[in-house]
């Protein structure tokens, strides 16, 4: 059977139903394709998903209602060097109160309802969406891709194939796009999901991500150095918990993980203090699954260079190569390259054009978009690793500063400032649906799930912070003028707040360390914020009125 | 047909995959590198070369792909609605 199409999108993930909604509105015949029988129960990973994802990605997510788990206030790093001396130091960074829980670092999420969420919203733009089918191959015409082959031998033809298959890269490897990623640049990914009660996470976690790192005989983060730690993230009623380690380490010997991630397993749930003590107790095993992910492809100047297009297909997220090495997300540059690949194949369509030649483009955006930049070709957990194989306490102590503490903000704010005013140039009204999505979010967490079906009975008379909220819109739009001539002048500036957080970084540790010691004194106002975000109407915070 | 695991819980494998990993003996060193990797233990060693044990707890993870030096592994998608699933990814 042959069907024709203007676009196919391979892999309903983060990223495809970013790509297929934006193709369907622009009115183009989209369908897309999901090997598994429901979307996202083939994607595994822990996830927080940090903010920059929602406030520089995709605008139906940031107006949306998508499923989370738990506002993310920051990290707590534990450095261990001699875990059965009980030898551990912390190192933090973390959203003060009253600032968080609401104005968040992240969002915690499980990966299948949230990609069903956006495949809905894919469908309802117009999307046509195929489960159960895997795209084995690609139709190649004139050396040209001009469509895939199912495996039910279905040839789909499309204009143009946007790949979002995930970081194994099957089709792309196959259709010769690029070229498959050697084991040092992918990590696996051991994940387990613990249930516990509510209580037990508010009081050991909060909002906080815990991270550990240790000196590699400590045998609490993945073997020889050569993984990212360990990582658990608090859910709702659950927790997340990922070692991961790369399939090769230097000089190209494969480490034997089926037996180190049961022995790191072991010695970190017996022995690691909170986990021991204040978790296990009332925490059951509900799960275990693990993926490979390319995290170190980005460091390496050929194959961050690999081809991500070519005439008629468009690489996108980790069939690209776009694991950030930053902070071990991999969403928020799947949905930017998503929307980016979307733009494109629109305009190549339009032009009639979807040659290597026009598509070009994409890959140009990819590169001059900072955050995706940032994410890939960060350096630091590279050199974390390293100072894991050390005994350098104070070296493995600045490294994990740098990467997961407060130092992040030394080469993490140049791109997240340059993004900020991009956004802001493009749209001067743009922090108000910034801060309606923080609230909008913080409501959806607090009531699980803000929905039409749990609407207040009575819509609540127009309060306070629904006055405030018309308020803050109304003075948006009156400063929007004001806001291009700031942006303007500010835009030249953004290289120097790199450098500037470097020179600073004493002073912020500080202020970032007394605003948490401040926090009891906020207490009541902390809780007062969050009352009234809790019980207000949702549809106060517009977005799709529920 | 919906197959689980003592050693994965939370995890389900549904249908037929048929043989979606393959190995050349011709290509086979027999390393081991894929048995090292492999969580789901698909893999084993029998005249020096690795050959697949069971595909009935893979996580088609492709780690056993990336590892094999010698080419000898050929991975492909399992046929659509078969292989594992699990709703706590």
């Amino acid at each position: 059977m042959i069907e024709e199409y203007d676009v196919v999108v391979v892999g309903a993930g983060f990223a495809g139903p970013v790509a297929a909604k934006k193709c369907a509105e622009a009115g183009l015949k989209t369908l897309m394709l999901e090997r598994s029988e429901n979307p996202g129960e083939k994607v595994i990973s822990g996830l927080t998903i940090p903010i920059y994802g929602f406030l520089f990605g995709p605008a139906f997510i940031r107006d949306g209602n998508p499923p989370i788990e738990r506002p993310v206030d920051g990290i707590k790093n534990y450095v261990i060097y001699d875990i059965k001396a009980g030898d551990i130091d912390t190192v933090e960074l973390r959203i003060p109160r009253p600032l968080s829980p609401i104005f968040a670092f992240g969002y915690n999420a499980y990966c299948k309802p949230f990609i069903a969420w956006e495949v809905d919203q894919a469908v309802k733009a117009g999307a046509e969406l195929r489960t159960s089918t895997t795209a084995m191959d690609v139709i190649e015409e004139d050396g040209r891709i001009k469509g895939i082959v199912t495996d039910r031998g279905d040839r789909i033809r499309a204009k143009v194939v946007i790949n979002c298959e995930g970081s194994q890269g099957i089709l792309a490897v196959k259709a010769g796009v690029r070229e498959k990623y050697p084991p040092e640049a992918i990590s696996l990914a051991d994940t387990y999901d613990y249930e516990c009660p509510r209580e037990v996470i508010d009081r050991v976690f909060g909002y906080t991500l815990r991270f550990c790192w240790g000196f590699d005989e400590q045998m609490i983060a993945p073997p020889l150095g050569h993984g990212n730690g360990l990582m658990s993230w608090p859910y709702r009623n659950s927790i997340h918990w990922m070692q991961d380690q790369c399939l090769s380490l230097d000089g190209g010997q494969v480490p034997n993980l089926r037996k180190l991630f049961d022995e790191y397993h072991e010695n970190i749930t017996t022995q690691l203090p909170w986990w021991r003590d204040e978790i296990a107790p009332s925490a059951r095993l509900r799960a275990r699954m693990w993926e490979g992910f390319e995290i170190f492809a980005g460091l390496d100047d050929r194959l961050r260079n690999m081809p991500n297009y070519t005439d008629g297909m468009i690489l996108v997220g980790d069939a690209a190569g776009l694991e950030s090495t930053g902070l071990c997300d991999g969403v928020p540059a799947a949905w930017f390259s998503a929307d980016i690949a979307a733009d494109t194949a629109i305009e190549a369509i339009k032009a009639n054009d979807t040659s290597a030649g026009f598509l070009k483009r994409y890959d140009r955006r990819i590169k001059a978009h900072p955050i995706i930049q940032w994410t890939i070709t960060c350096r630091g957990r590279w050199d974390l690793r390293k100072a894991q194989e050390s005994h350098d306490r104070k070296e493995l102590r600045a490294r994990v500063d740098h990467q997961f503490g407060p130092g992040l903000l030394t080469h993490l704010g140049t791109p997240l400032t340059k993004s900020i005013l991009e956004w802001l140039r493009k749209d001067p009204t743009v922090i108000t649906k910034w801060v309606r999505m923080f609230l909008r979010y913080y409501h959806n967490w607090e009531n699980e799930g803000s929905s039409r079906e749990n609407l207040p009975g009575q819509p609540k008379k127009r309060g306070t912070l629904d006055i405030t909220l018309a308020l803050f819109d109304a003075l948006g739009k009156l400063l929007s003028p004001l806001t291009l001539v700031v942006v303007w002048l500010l835009e030249p500036l953004t290289v120097a707040v790199n450098p500037l957080t470097k020179a600073l970084h004493p002073l912020i540790e500080l202020i970032l360390s007394a605003s948490i010691k401040m926090e009891p004194v906020f207490r009541p106002l902390t809780r007062w914020i969050s009352n009234r975000v809790k019980q207000a109407d949702p549809t106060i915070f517009d977005a799709t009125k529920f | 047909m919906v197959r689980k695991s003592e050693r994965f819980p939370g995890v389900e494998w549904v249908g037929e995959t048929g043989a979606f990993i393959k190995i050349d003996d011709k290509k086979c060193t027999g390393c081991g590198n894929c048995l090292r990797v492999c969580l789901g233990r698909c893999f084993e060693i029998e005249n020096k070369l690795a050959r697949i044990k069971s595909l009935d707890e893979c996580m088609e993870c492709a780690a056993c792909w990336y590892v094999c030096g010698d080419g000898a592994i050929d991975f492909a998608w399992p046929p659509g609605g078969t292989g594992y699933r699990s709703d706590w990814g």
